[in-house]
């Protein structure tokens, strides 16, 4: 696992400037999104239960950077959380830093881990990573700016975060 | 200069136009006869599908209005149906994820009038496409911008939409974001829309509008999502809501002494309807199914029977005054849905409604006051009940002075997993069965199954709308099939059943002497209608979910299927089905000739 987060540090320290930890952000966003986190784990990052069962929310997690980086390089053995780094239960890897598994152990029913649709870089998970820590981790219920953060303003989505009550029936927008 | 240029680029215009023209008969679109104004889909029409279908037209969801998909044409039999092969296809769009949702896919029911067909696909665009001159002309697409983030992170089970309705000149469609749009059936223009559910709580629409005189009747789903389910009416003409029948009680009304906590029933009790029910002109009666009671698995949080849901639903088409009702599951532990269509029928003398439902059996009751006649299992395995009472037609282990219902085996607090079989997906999800009224037979699109579900207690109705509301969440543990069984209506008894790899997602179509459907691995079949030998098949390349349906052009009779990987199976229930993790998202109609 350290020669793990070692080589992905290292990817990271090429980049320097202010504008690139912007872009680094947008970059963790976009990931979070692409990478379909969303699926489960819910924009917001809550998570919850029902179909599919219950998604950890990724607002209560007590992971560190380092765990994080880890559960979505490796994924969760007999969970529903796919690996996302190409190669890391390859068998004839130097190293096999996912709880020392292989793919012949991550393939069995009883430490199943599936592949994810889309495999991330690197970089793509230190942000995607980031991004939990920054804009999830530890805040409290979700909100109408971070869901506006989120989806931006073209969807109805964030309406039902508005502080008056969603409970009147909106009128359809226009056709284009 | 540039006087010049412009010159010369107008010349090598002309110049392409003019070779272009030499090439028109391989050109890309085909040469067409003039497209011909259809006339008006009236009440009486409907009322009189059968004579529709037997012209090769095929005007509402299901065939008719009873529900039947049944066809009388007769080129495509169970001797010339081995020369079956594609005639034609057609790409569509829709593919596009949104919300939870990684793509969208195909669920929808093609209609078909003077040789055009109006398809969707999942985010709600409508095709009209000319067939005639045996191949296929995109007329028209209408899409209706379908906020896919706001809707698709409430779908619970896809991003669906199973098919239009016809009225008067227009196209009448739902969007997953809770429209009912009406659109001209010659332009492609939308006249008018108006919004009958509203996702901010947590409700979507993913099933066809049902034409009922000059009604459009509309289904909600979101029982996953803690709705208050219900059934509206919109007049076409006014474009107004005549009704709104909630399948939920509220404080005062009958059936709210079913449910027994002081949990208000009415912010999350479910009871949604988003499979297009039927309609009897006779008694001016439409049936409809009420699906699950939220949250679906934590039964001891809502004690009582929980009417109206996991019923059949009869009301007035006039005023939606429920007129009878008949419960499949009370107390529902195990999400079994009674949203599934009512398909009525009239055998020996009785009128009767056929239902198959998610709990993996097949019932009849008496259509004008829903008596029950009798149910049968249509799947191999049922170990939740040892049977229904042929008296009362509930489970064996009903107990109506218990408020919590256990039957013989369920999810409960006490137990953190259950197995029960058929699984919480259903013995029969939405995908329709058909009914030969010559050979009396009914046939089942099954879903062989068991599952296991985790509870998770609920502790109180949620704060707050759009999220989970199920008290806990289903996994597959063994492998999942399918089969077409066919019930015998005069017995009430299974008569034979064809066993297929995978289970049943799309529904069935019944001819003549055929039985036509498809599996999720990619085929589409035809069966004999008596023995259900197989005697044709044709493997699409995609994840066949939709049902099929037959029409005629230029008086060639042709079968048509949407192809395109939609519904749930391949985001919650996948484990049982490994090989099926290959299939990729598509959006392809397939027509089919002799």
């Amino acid at each position: 696992m350290r020669a793990l987060v070692v080589g992905v540090a290292f990817a990271l320290s090429l980049a320097i400037p202010a504008s690139a930890a912007q872009d680094e952000a947008a970059l963790g966003r976009a990931t979070f999104a692409k990478a379909n986190c969303v699926g489960c784990h819910k924009w917001h990052g809550n998570g919850g239960g029902g179909y599919g069962g219950a998604a950890l929310s990724l607002r209560k997690t007590e992971l560190d950077r380092e765990q994080i980086i880890h559960t979505v390089a490796c994924g969760r053995p007999s969970t529903g959380m796919p690996y996302f780094l190409r190669g890391v239960y390859d068998e004839d890897a130097t190293e096999h830093p996912c709880y020392g598994f292989t793919r012949k152990d991550v393939t069995s029913s009883d430490n199943h881990v599936a592949e994810a649709a889309v495999f991330l870089r690197p970089n793509e998970i230190e942000a995607v990573a980031d991004y939990v820590l920054n804009n999830i981790k530890g805040h409290g219920e979700p909100n109408f700016a971070e869901c506006q953060a989120f989806f931006g303003d073209t969807s109805r989505v964030c309406e039902t975060y508005k502080p008056q009550s969603a409970h009147q029936m909106p009128t359809p927008s226009t056709i284009n | 200069m540039k006087a010049n240029k412009l010159h010369l680029l107008a010349g090598a215009a002309l110049a392409c136009l003019l070779s272009s023209a030499a090439y028109a008969d391989n050109g890309p679109v085909a040469e067409k006869p003039a497209t011909v104004a259809s006339p008006d889909v009236t009440t009486e029409r409907l009322n009189n599908a059968n004579q529709e279908l037997a012209q090769g037209n095929w005007i509402t969801h299901h065939g008719n209005l009873w529900g039947q998909r049944y066809s009388p044409l007769a080129q495509i039999n169970k001797d010339t149906v081995k020369g079956l092969h594609v005639a034609w296809t057609m790409q569509l769009g829709g593919v596009e994820g949104g919300g939870i949702w990684s793509h969208g896919g195909l669920e929808g029911t093609p209609l078909a009038e003077n040789g055009y067909l109006y398809v969707t696909d999942g985010w709600g665009s409508v095709y009209k496409i000319d067939t005639r001159g045996g191949k296929g002309a995109l007329i028209w697409k209408m899409d209706p911008k379908t906020d896919h983030d706001w809707a698709g992170a409430v779908a619970c089970c896809g991003v669906d939409n199973r098919g239009v309705a016809l009225y008067k000149n227009l196209v009448v469609s739902h969007t997953l974001d809770g429209r009912l749009v009406a659109t001209d059936k010659e332009t492609g223009q939308v006249k008018w829309q108006r919004q009958v559910a509203n996702p901010d709580k947590g409700e979507v629409v993913t099933g066809a509008p049902l034409i009922v005189k000059n009604t459009a009747i509309t289904g909600v789903a979101g029982a996953e999502y803690g709705i208050r389910g219900w059934i509206a009416a919109t007049d076409l003409d006014t474009q107004k809501e005549v009704w709104r029948t909630y399948t939920i009680p509220g404080k005062g009304d009958p059936g709210i002494e079913t449910w027994k906590s002081d949990n208000s029933a009415e912010v999350a009790g479910g009871g949604s309807t988003w499979v297009t029910g039927s309609y009897d002109s006779a008694t001016n009666t439409i049936v409809w199914g009420v699906g699950n009671p939220g949250p679906d698995w934590d039964n001891a949080f809502r004690p009582g029977d929980n009417l109206y849901t996991d019923s059949s639903l009869a009301v007035d088409a006039d005023t939606g005054k429920i007129k009878w009702h008949f419960q499949h599951t009370p107390n529902d532990p195990y999400d079994y849905d009674s949203v599934s269509e009512n398909v009525l029928v009239d055998v020996d003398g009785k009128k009767l409604a056929l239902h198959a439902n998610r709990n993996g059996f097949g019932y009849a009751v008496d259509r004008t006051d829903g008596k029950f006649e009798w149910a049968t299992p249509f799947v191999k395995k049922v170990t939740w009940t040892k049977g229904i009472n042929p008296q009362t037609g509930k489970p064996v282990e009903y107990d109506p002075s218990k408020d919590v219902q256990g039957y013989a085996v369920a999810p409960h607090r006490g137990e953190p997993t259950t197995d029960f079989c058929p699984g919480n997906m259903g013995g029969k999800n939405w995908p329709p069965t058909s009914y030969n009224p010559e050979l009396k037979l009914w046939y089942i699109p099954v879903i062989e199954s068991c599952n296991r579900v985790t509870i998770a207690p609920e502790k109180a109705v949620p704060a707050k709308s759009r999220e989970f509301f199920t008290g806990g969440g289903p996994s597959q543990p063994v492998r999942i099939t399918g089969s077409v069984t066919a019930i015998d209506v005069t017995t009430g008894k299974v008569a034979g059943k064809y066993e297929t790899k995978f289970p049943n997602l799309g529904g069935t179509l019944a001819t003549k002497d055929l039985v036509f459907s498809g599996e999720p691995s990619g085929e589409v079949y035809a069966l004999d209608g008596k023995t259900l030998q197989k005697l044709w098949g044709f493997n699409t390349g995609g994840g066949v979910s939709a049902p099929p349906m037959t029409f005629e052009a230029d008086g060639k009779q042709y079968v048509a299927i949407l192809v395109g990987l939609g519904g749930a199976w391949d985001k919650w229930f996948i484990d049982s089905t490994p090989e099926l993790k290959t299939m990729q998202p598509g959006s392809t109609l397939y027509v089919f000739g002799l």
